[in-house]
């Protein structure tokens, strides 16, 4: 990436300036997020000599060279009329559907096409998409209804074996066993027959294998769960229609009670809400009427390689969520050694200050909605998985700013990265892709 | 699932310190989403105390209540089912079940929770069921010196009740279930 020049014993300023000098292709204006100012750079970038070309890392060819070429012309034409930019989306969704009709679906070339973002006007290939990447549907298209069929009727179960309270449990077990053959419903007068309760299975009880003191201790977590989902994205009316309010409880209560070591974690929901939408906006309406149960194993597929960030055990050790901010510092360390100076050590802005809500809600609070869903479309289709993409990211969204932040101090970096400013994500995307290789433990 | 403890007759202080500890222990707030109460508490600290448990409080009055201000009888719609409340000692014979079915019919109600007998009892007639939670401290009644401690918890889903009995017999609570449904036919 970028070659340190050798050291010398008495460091000469050009040597030295050359060392904190940024790759050329950095600087250029076309990445940075603000209008390039007349100041000129305040490190010296503009009057060190420009190092020597960085050996590109080696990534699959044919990936770079169709990314790099699509962004080519892309680049071309945005400069001239809008016209030209339908015409690329609308080969890009022919390219889609071409893809997606295959009856054994060539996931490279899916995710090669994912990267590049599916275009407006695919609200029908999007969900497709997402399922196909996220290995919800296997890739032979004849099992795909017999895969649809199996996950969604173990949903049903799901639903049925987390979901009813102790009341509706214990009737549905003696119904069961046909405990009550003597007919409650007698029109006889007289005292009311009086049966043992069993297995300390009353409402105030606190044995341990109760239902009901089971439910009470839940009871807290399923609060929680309801405030937040009472609280997603209030701008959209999409999340203010009860239905798909309920929906979203139900997969988070499921999910919170399948998965014990981490339960429900705050934000959650936000990761929940974009795979949602995507589903039950499907044009197709048995997919869009079965949204909740596709949206449930595939939301439990996106956190399986995030899981170790939400445990809170695992805060401190070599898989949780410390650990991965300090790999993207790592990460930033690689790519752009001056800013990362600039932040840890000169301004002390860490990454658990701005990235923690970044990694854990894989950025969907950093954007609009719209934009958002852009940019899962990319970090599903990396073929490297979600964790380290989003960490590519992430370092691209500082390294996108950084004229911003070497200028700023702690508090207007703090600022600057808290309230991310709106970017072309096509640039933010390119660079992420630029800093492929393997991520630095 | 809508928990509903009915109990009364406490007669604190008069004839009970306090309620049996094993009580005291099980009735935890945030479990229960009413309280009705037939009466003779008698004062405010076990008010204060059944409000801490469950801020939906429903008192009648009974005769030896210390505050004057409730209501001689009352009633209330939990899900399905109207329920009414009334003490007890208004109706004579005490504890007559036939004049407790007058009651009811009066006040229009599926379940008529009534106390002063201290007495746990679950009738059934056409009019609909009549619960009663005895003493929650076992205090001596007006008829009796022997009296188990006792309440009720009532779980009101759809149109059935699961009522739970709890009783103190020898120093352990005893739990026993009274299972019924609500009828077109309860209702004329």
């Amino acid at each position: 990436m970028r070659k340190k020049p050798p050291p010398s014993p008495a460091p000469a300023p050009a040597a030295r300036a050359a060392a904190r000098a940024v790759p050329e292709w950095l600087n250029s204006p076309l990445w940075s997020a603000s209008t390039p100012s007349a100041a000129p750079d305040p490190y010296g970038a503009d009057l060190s000599p420009p190092p020597p070309p960085p050996p590109k890392p080696p990534p699959p060819p044919s990936y770079e060279q169709a990314v790099g070429s699509s962004r080519r012309v892309e680049e071309e034409e945005d400069e001239e009329e809008a016209g030209g930019g339908a015409a690329l989306r609308a080969h890009l969704l022919a390219d889609f559907k071409l893809a997606l009709s295959k009856k054994l679906v060539n996931m490279g070339e899916l995710r090669r096409l994912a990267c590049l973002g599916v275009p407006d006007g695919g609200a029908g290939v999007r969900p497709l998409v997402w399922k196909l990447l996220l290995g919800y549907l296997p890739t032979e298209r004849a099992f795909w209804p017999h895969e649809l069929e199996k996950k969604r009727s173990q949903y049903s179960a799901y639903k049925d074996e987390f979901l009813l309270n102790p009341s509706e449990k214990i009737r549905r077990f003696e119904e069961l066993k046909l405990l009550r053959k003597k007919e409650l419903n007698t029109d006889n007068i007289g005292l009311l027959p009086r049966s043992k309760v069993t297995n300390e299975e009353h409402p105030l009880s606190f044995g341990k294998s109760s239902l009901w003191n089971q439910y009470f201790q839940e009871s807290e977590i399923l609060e929680q769960i309801d405030r937040d989902v009472k609280r997603t994205h209030p701008e959209m009316p999409f999340f203010s229609a009860k239905t798909n309010q309920e929906s979203l409880r139900r997969i988070l209560i499921i999910f919170s009670k399948l998965n014990p070591t981490i339960r429900y974690v705050q934000g959650m929901n936000e990761v929940l809400a974009p795979l949602f939408y995507v589903f039950k906006n499907d044009p197709d309406p048995s997919n869009s009427a079965s949204a909740e149960a596709d949206t449930f194993f595939c939301f439990v597929e996106l956190l399986s390689g995030f899981k170790d960030n939400y445990c809170k055990h695992l805060d401190n050790s070599e898989v949780g969520i410390r650990s991965t901010l300090s790999k993207l510092s790592q990460l930033l360390k690689r790519h752009d050694e001056e800013l990362w100076r600039h932040m840890e050590i000169t301004t002390k802005v860490y990454p658990q200050y701005y990235a923690f809500r970044w990694i854990t809600l894989l950025l969907t609070m950093e954007f609009s909605f719209n934009v958002c869903i852009h940019i899962w479309d990319a970090i599903l289709g990396d073929p490297e998985g979600p964790p380290d993409t989003l960490l590519r990211i992430c370092c691209a969204m500082l390294i996108l700013v950084r004229r911003r932040l070497l200028a700023g101090d702690f508090t207007a970096n703090i600022q600057l990265l808290q309230h991310y400013p709106s970017t072309n994500i096509d640039h933010l995307l390119h660079i992420a892709n630029r800093l492929r290789g393997s991520v630095a433990s | 699932m809508v928990l509903v403890l009915a109990l009364g007759d406490l007669h604190v202080p008069h004839r009970a310190s306090d309620l049996p500890a094993k009580f005291k222990s099980m009735l935890v707030p945030g479990k229960i989403q009413h309280i009705i109460c037939t009466g003779n508490l008698c004062i405010k600290e076990v008010h204060d105390y059944l409000k801490s448990l469950c801020p939906d409080l429903h008192i009648t009055r009974g005769e030896y209540d210390e505050d004057a201000r409730y209501p001689e009888t009352k009633t209330l719609t939990i899900g399905q089912f109207k329920l009414g409340l009334c003490h007890g000692h208004q109706v004579v014979p005490w504890g007559d079940l036939d004049s407790l079915a007058m009651l009811q019919r009066q006040l229009d109600v599926d379940i008529l929770v009534t106390g002063h007998t201290h007495q746990f009892k679950a009738y059934k007639h056409e009019g609909g069921v009549v619960i009663n939670p005895g003493s929650a401290t076992g205090a001596y009644s007006s008829v009796t010196y022997d009296v188990n401690p006792s309440f009720v918890l009532m779980d009101i889903d759809g149109l059935r009740v699961v009522v739970y009995v709890y009783e103190l017999i020898d120093g352990e609570v005893k739990v026993d279930k009274i299972d019924f449904k609500k009828t077109a036919t309860m209702h004329a």
